[in-house]
């Protein structure tokens, strides 16, 4: 029992990772907060789903197809809706949560929910871990989650545009004046954290099938690990990640399947009650005087 | 040298009731150094700030080439080659010393520039910046946070990071204040250097001594309004100035 929840507390936690890292990506380096995230990952399972059983792709670039589509889509969202209410975060909240919403309904409208729909798992096999049986999607998945947060920790602190990305996060004028476009940025930020999002949906959905509330889940899951964290706080991210994670796992195991979203949702408020700011948040600088 | 190289013309603009500036003119030669002095509250910032593209002036002209600039966002105006330094440091605090001069080689400017910054040597473009205004190349310093760093290396620091921008202009706001004289006369080297390679500097200035030895023309500010223009001893002559700064050491 003990083992089993190690693991599937550590798979757990690692699937939060993935779910909430581009979403606070994206607040982190632009300041919006994307509620059209949850949406982004549904697509991201349409998309994929759609080049594998209707155009019959190859498996591998069904999946990095839907991933860049819905980047593109992220980058559209920004250059077309945002960029007319940058600056106000009310407005970008209500923005991408309508066009979320939207996005969804529109699927459920045209019959796109249900077991019909879902993604076939990398490989289906049985692996057995410290005795456990884990499925090979789930142990993929948390090398997937692991490989992917090491690669972003390295492009945002060795390539040119991941330290374009930090510096716009820190001084938004100062990095203007060396140069920097915040529109330019924001719009990668959007793909960036879009085609995070699309990753999370293609590891992640094959374990089930792609259902209408996949995506205000997942925003859930998302905005309570950032709160927990501290928005625009990559250690945050892991920290809460494996908090929520294994909260969840154990409640799950002791209390009842419903608890995986009440355990989120009291992170999001015990957090907000207790330190707004989040486990590893800081504190705004004063902005210089003029 | 062309007289017109940047010309700002009757710029004006005001917040609530205050006129911060008030149909301030003048134009900089190309490689002049030109001074700016003034009391606080004076409207030297805010024309700091018009030039380059942080505030829209209510009417008036900003000329670069004979190419209006005027109302340009910051980074275009940046990306034409004028760099500045901010009142307050500004680094990016939380990247190391010589990264926060990579992020400059991300702009437009740069990377459409040949050679700019590529792969592999950026590290190394970033460091010669540094040893050039003064980081000592073999030590942690450059490897530091800017978080980290002393008010002196972060002075330094910001006129790396304009250099790193290959400028034509350079617009300093205050860039002596807070620092030590000893500090500000090893800072001297440095902007006689600047000014030797022909880089055209704008310099808004409290430290009358040094700014003097560095500028060969200089407009003094009061209220918004430029009062008066001319070589460095006919400012300290001046009696509108004299009134201005009276109680204030000339």
């Amino acid at each position: 029992m003990l083992r089993s929840i190690f693991i599937y507390g550590l798979i757990n936690s690692i699937i939060l990772a993935l779910t909430a890292v581009g979403f606070s990506l994206t607040y982190g380096i632009s300041r919006v907060a994307n509620f059209a995230y949850g949406a982004l990952y549904v697509l991201a399972g349409f998309a994929a789903w759609v080049l594998l059983h209707r155009l019959a792709l190859n498996y591998y670039l069904a999946l990095f197809l839907a991933v860049v589509f819905v980047a593109l889509v992220g980058a559209a969202l920004y250059r077309f809706a945002l960029i007319r209410v940058r600056g106000m975060p009310i407005s970008e909240i209500i923005v991408t949560f309508a066009l979320g919403t939207a996005l969804v309904e529109l699927l459920r409208f045209f019959g796109l929910f249900g077991s019909a729909y879902g993604l076939p798992p990398l490989r289906r096999a049985t692996l057995q871990l410290l005795g456990v049986p884990v499925d090979f999607q789930r142990v993929a998945l948390v090398v997937i989650g692991a490989v992917l947060i090491l690669a972003l920790w390295l492009f945002t602190h060795y390539t040119k545009i991941g330290l374009a990305f930090r510096a716009i996060a820190q001084d938004e004028q100062a990095a203007m004046m060396v140069g920097i476009d915040p529109d330019h940025m924001a719009t990668l930020s959007l793909a960036l954290g879009s085609a995070l999002a699309a990753v999370a949906a293609v590891v992640v959905l094959p374990l089930g099938y792609i259902a209408a509330e996949s995506g205000s889940n997942i925003l859930v899951f998302a905005i309570a690990v950032c709160i927990l964290g501290g928005l625009e706080s990559p250690a945050g991210v892991i920290v809460a990640s494996l908090l929520i994670g294994y909260a969840q796992i154990l409640s799950v195991a002791y209390f009842g399947p419903h608890y995986q979203m009440i355990v989120a949702l009291l992170a999001i408020l015990v957090t907000l009650v207790f330190r707004p700011s989040g486990l590893f948040g800081k504190q705004k600088e004063l902005e210089e005087r003029v | 040298m062309t007289t017109d190289f940047l010309v700002v013309d009757e710029l004006s603009k005001s917040f609530g009731g205050v006129k911060a500036l008030d149909r301030v003119g003048f134009s900089v030669a190309q490689g002049e150094v030109l001074g700016i002095i003034g009391l606080n509250g004076s409207g030297k910032t805010t024309l700091v700030n018009v030039i380059t593209g942080f505030i829209r002036p209510d009417s008036g002209h900003v000329w670069l080439r004979g190419k209006e600039i005027t109302g340009l966002a910051p980074e275009k105006i940046a990306g034409l080659g004028i760099a500045r330094t901010f009142q307050t440091v500004r680094p990016f605090h939380h990247l190391p010393a010589f990264k926060n001069l990579i992020v400059p080689l991300y702009s437009s400017r740069i990377r459409s520039a040949a050679g700019g910054g590529r792969w592999g040597d950026r590290d190394a473009v970033a460091l010669d910046l540094l040893e050039e205004v003064g980081f000592e190349r073999d030590s942690s310093v450059p490897y530091k946070p800017a978080a980290a760093l002393p008010h002196g290396y972060l002075r330094r620091l910001e006129l790396a990071r304009c250099l790193a921008l290959r400028p034509e202009v350079i617009i300093t706001d205050e860039l002596f204040s807070g620092l030590s004289s000893s500090e500000v006369s090893s800072l001297m080297p440095l902007m006689e250097k600047l000014r030797e390679r022909g880089i055209t500097l704008v310099m808004v200035e409290h430290r009358l001594r040094e700014l003097f030895r560095l500028a060969r023309r200089v407009i003094v500010m009061e209220q918004g309004r430029k009062i008066a223009e001319g070589p460095p001893q006919a400012i300290v002559a001046d009696n509108a100035v004299r009134e201005t700064y009276l109680g204030a050491e000339l």
